[in-house]
C-alpha cells in the first residue's frame, strides 16, 4: 500500500476524468449500494435507522464503514427513499438489518401526479441530514470523495408512482410519462446541487427501474437514456462527475450504454464488463463484484475474482450491485485489500 | 365469422395490445352466440400465451407484458358473465407474496399475471410478509402453492423460514413452495428444501402446472 501516489479523491477524480493512475480505486458508493453491514453497526453503535435522520448519525456511520471496509469513499445516505418522500411518498425506514422501502407510492398514474415547487428539496430535514453530513465529511477528511448517492430518474418516478400503472403509462401516456420524469429530474438536479454545493466530488446515479430487462431497448432509449443524460449533464455543468449504475442484464440494450453521458458506468454481477470495455473503449467501467459471492462465499474466492477484475482492467472495483446487511465484513474486507495490495 | 377465426382474431388483439379491438369482438362474438368459456380458453388465453413466448424471446418487456393481460382481462370482463356453470373448472389455487423485507413486486405481480391467465386462482399477500403470514395464509385459503419472490439477498432466508414453520407445523406435504426473484438460483431453491424454482413469469407457469400435476 505504500505505493500509493495518489490520495483516495484524487485517484477516484483523475479515473473519471480517464487520466492514469498507480492502482484501481475500490469504492462502494452508497444510496442503493451502501455497505452500512450489521457486523459494523453492532461494533460502533452507530445504527440504522436512527442514522437515516440525523447528519451526525450519518456521518459516523459513513466514517465506519469506510474505516472497517476498507472503501476508499463516504458515500450516502443508505438508501433509495429520500427523493421519493420529499416528492409525497411514505417511506418505512425498516430497521438495523433491513434497509429502508417505499411504504405507499403517493399516486396511482402519471396523469395524477401533483407536481411540488421546485425548492422542496431543500426543506426537507431528510435531504438536510444528507448533505449536513457531506459537509461534515469532506471537510474533515479532505482526502477521501465524498460521494453523493441519488436514485435515478425512473426509479424516483416509479417509487411516486405505483410501478405497475407507471410501466404500462410510459406506452399508454407518454405526454404525461415524460412531463412526470422530467419534473422528477429538475427535483434530482437540485439534490445534487445541494450535495455538490456541500463538499460532493462525485455523485452516483442508480437507476434500477430503469434496466433493458424490465423496459427494453425503445424504452431504454426513449426515457432512461433521456433522463439520465439530463441528470448528468446537469451535474457536469456544477463540475463534478457522476457515475452511472444499471441494474440487470443488459443484452437488450448494451449498445445504448454507449449513448449514457456519465463518467463511469457500474453493471451487475452478470454483465461481463471486459466485453463492455473491448466494444466501447471509451467507457469508463465500474464493477462488479457479485453481491451474492460477498455474502455467501468465502475470503479466498473473494481474491481470487478480484484479481480477475483488477486483471481484467476495470477502471473502478465496486459490489455489482446493492450489498446484504448481513454481508460479513472479512468478505468485503478481502476485497478491498485485494485491489490495494496489487 | 367462424368461431376459429374468432379465436385468432382474439389472440391476435390481446397480442396487439389492442384493448378496443378485444371488447369489440367479444361483444360481437356473444351476439353470435359463441361460447364464451371456449373464447377464453382458445382465444384470450392463446393471446397471452404468445405474449408471454414473445416476453421469453425478449421481443416484449414488462410494459407490453402488462399491456397484454390488460387486453386480455378486457376480454375475460365481458365473456366471464356469460360462461355457463357446468363449463367453470376447478381452479387451482396458488398463494404468492413477497418476502419481508423486500416490497419490490413488479415479478411478482408478473408471475401472478402470467399464473391468472393460465387458469390459475391466484391469492396476493402482497409484498414485504412475514414467513408466518404467508403460512398461515395459506392454510385459510387451501392454496396447493406457495409461490414466494424476493428481489434482495437480504431477505433470502425469509423464503427457508417458510420452509421450517411448514415443517415445524408438520404440513409440509400439504404444500408445493416455489420460489423465484433475482438473486433466486435454482441451487438455492434446492438448498432450502423448495419444490421448484423458476426465472421468469413465463416459466413459472411451466412450473405451477407441473407442481399441480396438469403439465
Amino acid at each position: 500500500m505504500s505505493k500509493d501516489v495518489f490520495s483516495p479523491k484524487e485517484r477516484l477524480l483523475r479515473v473519471l476524468n480517464k487520466q492514469e493512475v498507480e492502482r484501481q480505486p475500490v469504492i462502494c458508493p452508497g444510496g442503493m449500494m451502501n455497505s452500512a453491514i450489521v457486523d459494523i453497526m453492532n461494533k460502533t453503535g452507530h445504527v440504522l435507522p436512527e442514522a437515516h435522520h440525523t447528519p451526525e448519525l450519518m456521518s459516523a456511520l459513513a466514517r465506519d464503514v469506510n474505516e472497517y471496509t476498507g472503501f476508499e469513499n463516504f458515500g450516502v445516505p443508505f438508501c433509495m427513499t429520500v427523493e421519493a418522500e420529499v416528492l409525497g411518498s411514505d417511506i418505512n425506514f425498516g430497521t438495523l438489518r433491513c434497509e429502508p422501502k417505499i411504504q405507499k407510492e403517493a399516486f396511482d398514474a402519471v396523469s395524477q401526479v401533483e407536481f411540488k415547487p421546485l425548492g422542496s428539496m431543500e426543506k426537507s430535514s431528510r435531504v438536510g441530514s444528507v448533505v449536513q453530513s457531506i459537509y461534515m465529511l469532506s471537510r474533515k477528511y479532505p482526502d477521501i470523495p465524498a460521494i453523493g448517492s441519488i436514485t435515478g430518474p425512473l426509479s424516483t418516478a416509479a417509487s411516486i408512482v405505483d410501478p405497475m400503472p407507471f410501466l404500462k403509462q410510459l406506452r399508454k401516456d407518454k405526454e404525461n410519462a415524460h412531463k412526470v420524469i422530467d419534473y422528477v429530474t429538475d427535483h434530482l438536479l437540485e439534490y445534487a446541487q445541494l450535495m455538490i454545493d456541500n463538499g460532493a466530488s462525485v455523485i452516483s446515479i442508480a437507476d434500477p427501474t430503469a434496466t433493458g430487462e424490465i423496459l427494453g431497448p425503445k424504452m431504454f432509449e426513449e426515457y432512461a437514456v433521456k433522463y439520465l443524460n439530463k441528470l448528468v449533464d446537469g451535474i457536469h455543468s456544477m463540475g463534478v462527475p457522476a457515475i452511472i449504475h444499471i441494474c440487470g442484464k443488459m443484452e437488450a440494450v448494451k449498445p445504448l450504454v454507449a449513448q449514457l453521458h456519465g463518467d463511469a458506468l457500474s453493471v451487475d454481477a452478470f454483465v461481463n464488463l471486459k466485453n463492455i470495455k473491448e466494444n466501447y473503449n471509451d467507457v469508463t467501467t465500474m464493477g462488479n463484484l457479485s453481491t451474492i459471492m460477498l455474502e455467501q462465499s468465502d475470503t479466498e474466492s473473494i481474491r481470487k475474482r478480484a484479481e480477475m477484475l483488477i486483471h481484467d482492467n476495470i477502471n473502478i472495483l465496486a459490489p455489482a450491485c446493492g450489498l446484504s446487511t448481513t454481508t460479513p465484513l472479512e468478505n468485503i474486507s478481502a476485497f478491498t485489500e485485494t485491489v490495494k495490495l496489487q | 365469422m367462424l368461431e376459429q377465426e374468432m379465436y385468432k382474431e382474439l389472440a391476435d388483439a390481446v397480442v396487439e395490445m389492442d384493448d378496443d379491438l378485444v371488447v369489440e369482438l367479444s361483444e360481437k362474438a356473444i351476439e353470435e352466440g359463441m361460447d364464451a368459456f371456449e373464447l377464453i380458453d382458445k382465444g384470450l388465453t392463446k393471446g397471452m400465451e404468445r405474449a408471454g413466448q414473445l416476453f421469453e424471446e425478449e421481443e416484449y418487456f414488462v410494459p407490453e407484458l402488462l399491456m397484454c393481460a390488460d387486453s386480455m382481462n378486457a376480454g375475460v370482463d365481458i365473456l366471464k358473465p356469460h360462461i355457463k356453470a357446468s363449463e367453470s373448472t376447478e381452479h387451482h389455487k396458488v398463494l404468492i407474496g413477497v418476502i419481508e423485507g423486500d416490497t419490490h413486486d413488479i415479478g411478482k405481480n408478473l408471475v401472478k399475471l402470467m399464473l391468472e391467465t393460465s387458469g390459475f386462482e391466484v391469492i396476493d399477500a402482497g409484498r414485504d410478509v412475514p414467513p408466518q403470514v404467508l403460512v398461515d395464509k395459506a392454510k385459510e385459503t387451501g392454496a396447493e402453492i406457495i409461490c414466494i419472490s424476493t428481489l434482495m439477498t437480504t431477505t433470502m432466508e425469509g423464503m427457508e423460514e417458510v420452509i421450517h414453520i411448514l415443517d415445524k407445523e408438520n404440513i409440509r406435504d400439504k404444500f408445493k413452495v416455489m420460489v423465484g426473484g433475482g438473486p433466486i438460483s435454482k441451487g438455492f431453491a434446492d438448498r432450502i428444501g423448495a419444490d421448484g424454482y423458476s426465472q421468469n413469469a413465463a416459466s413459472a407457469v411451466k412450473l405451477a402446472q407441473e407442481l399441480v400435476g396438469i403439465a
